[in-house]
């Protein structure tokens, strides 16, 4: 169970609220908890839509079926009702998720490695050791924010965004790790890419990410690289 | 499968769009659908299609198709000159063509976005539940991209009902001239007294920059709020947001599903159709509302769309 008191609730537009997580929590921690939240109010009927980013939940109600308030009132039930994760164990599964480092694959990696006084191993090293979760999906169909990312690596987006990021490309900017699932702007670092496509419409199950999935960077070298893409069409 | 038509020419942009995929952001699937939902449905009434069929959406027009079948279709949307094998047509008219007929749209004069539906609608790809062109996740329409040339259209199969007589005054009045009414928005209280003046108080021009997902307004830049960077948050279409460099940024269908830009404002629902249909260099001013006056001219304006598009809802 968690306090209203902990979170702010706004009015956002004609059909929609906003509940911003007040809580101090690290970004993992505050993601899982805010997806738990939109999926316990997502389903409420005259809900159309409830998005979870880092910490806030955006709700959009049909307002020929409810009343403002009484879409406030389902946004709160369901803050209230949702425990904080205390411990976020990670699931069973482990998704991973081979990259290739560097180069044409992550035209930002010799700048990272500039800013965060790191070689090229150490870099890789950081990146590639720990597990992650994922925070939370959105931005485009695929993209998965992850984290934590370690401190040495935290290092802010680019002065000016690209205008096209690569499929795949695997990235960094702040406090989160992402992968890049469709080609689009994109205001990241870019320090590698993988050959695992990681949306695809036509799949029975389109998404590869969900929020709190675990992942594994693995390194891989430009044969690898080769190889993989020829497995997937 | 029935093809009913033939792409000649396709124009600048052309992309089969219906009401797009609502209720799938939390995905991070954005909703897509015609940028101007009100000239989608009354292109579709004209025809007694749902109001929500799949049609063409060309951007600026230019589009030039030639039918292979007998079908009715009708047109929408920007003021445009337009013409069946040299007929000049008129917007919102079912007109019946058979195999070998040209239509050919010359370039929108007014607005942004020609609507062409179909009797029965268009097949296209299915994701998620609609069949809007997505073009940055190839999603829908034709393989998920625009038109081209040699293209074909696939009639669809939906149930025809009664034709409807489009009233002049459900349509969206195209203009280079736009005032759109805004609600504040999550950071609104953030941003200082002289920067949310100076987004009430001058008229922006649409950039040259600007698709399905937003436009971008230059004019004199909006100096952003003094905040810690944001986290990642909702946005929606009509969500307008206010980058470092101080242009305003519309969102418009193909919105992406969380930003990182502090939110001044957000449409009202009824100006939506509107901001779908602003081209480059139109001038553009926001106004204040509140909560309250936007919910009042969102249900006058469903009373009298009800009527003529049952069933209709703003996306």
């Amino acid at each position: 169970m968690s306090n209203t008191n902990d979170f702010e609730f706004m009015r956002f537009g004609e059909r929609g609220w906003l509940a911003t997580c007040m809580r101090d929590f690290d970004d993992v921690t505050s993601g899982l908890f805010v997806n738990a939240i939109a999926d316990a109010v997502r389903p409420k009927n005259g809900i159309t839509d409830a998005i979870a980013g880092i910490d806030s939940i955006a709700i959009r109600f049909d307002n020929t079926q409810l009343d403002a308030n009484d879409a406030l009132k389902l946004l709160k039930d369901a803050t209230k009702k949702t425990a904080a994760p205390n411990d976020t164990q990670p699931p069973d599964k482990t998704i991973e998720i081979p990259v290739l480092y560097g180069g044409d694959a992550g035209p930002d990696l010799e700048s990272v490695c500039a800013q965060t006084k790191l070689t090229t191993d150490q870099l890789i090293n950081k990146h590639a050791s720990p597990p992650y979760r994922v925070i939370t999906v959105g931005f485009a169909p695929g993209f998965a924010y992850m984290g934590p990312l370690d401190k040495a690596l935290q290092i802010p987006r680019l002065a000016t965004p690209r205008a096209r990021v690569a499929a795949g490309s695997v990235a960094i900017a702040g406090g989160f790790t992402g992968v890049y699932a469709l080609p689009s702007p994109g205001g990241w670092n870019i320090i590698g890419r993988t050959p695992v496509p990681l949306f695809d419409a036509a799949r029975p199950s389109p998404f590869l990410f969900k929020p709190g999935t675990a992942v594994q960077f693995r390194p891989i070298d430009e044969t690898e690289f080769q190889e993989l893409s020829k497995q997937t069409p | 499968m029935t093809i009913v038509a033939r792409v000649i020419l396709s124009g600048p942009q052309t992309t089969v769009q219906d009401a797009g995929r609502g209720g799938m952001r939390h995905l991070g699937v954005p909703l897509s659908g015609a940028a101007d939902q009100i000239s989608l449905a009354l292109s579709n009434a004209a025809l007694g299609n749902p109001w929500d069929a799949p049609a063409l959406e060309c951007t600026l027009g230019g589009l030039v198709l030639e039918f292979t079948e007998q079908t009715e279709f009708a047109l929408g949307g920007a003021e445009m000159t337009a013409a069946l094998n040299d007929t000049p047509l008129s917007l919102y008219d079912p007109i019946s063509v058979s195999a070998g007929d040209r239509l050919k749209l010359g370039q929108a004069r007014v607005g942004m976005r020609c609507y062409i539906a179909i009797a029965g609608g268009i097949a296209g790809s299915d994701f998620l539940g609609s069949v809007s062109t997505h073009l940055p996740a190839r999603l829908g329409g034709v393989d998920g991209r625009a038109l081209s040339a040699g293209d074909h259209i696939i009639a669809g199969s939906l149930q025809i009902g009664q034709t409807v007589d489009v009233p002049t005054y459900l349509r969206t009045t195209m203009s280079h001239d736009w005032f759109l009414r805004t609600l504040p928005g999550p950071e609104y209280e953030n941003f200082s007294d002289e920067a949310r003046r100076c987004l009430f108080s001058q008229n922006f021009s649409a950039d040259r920059r600007g698709d399905r997902m937003g436009i971008r307004l230059s004019g004199k830049t909006i100096e952003p709020p003094d905040l810690p960077p944001m986290k990642s948050s909702a946005v929606f279409p009509g969500t307008i947001q206010c980058p470092p460099d101080g242009a305003p940024f519309l969102l418009l269908s193909d919105a992406q599903t969380l930003g990182g830009y502090p939110r001044i404002a957000q449409l009202i629902d009824a100006d939506l159709p509107l901001a779908g249909q602003i081209r480059p260099g139109d001038r553009v001013w926001f106004l204040e509302t509140t909560t309250e006056a936007a919910r009042q001219i969102t249900m006058q304006r469903m009373a009298y769309i009800d009527a003529t598009l049952p069933g209709f809802k703003f996306a």
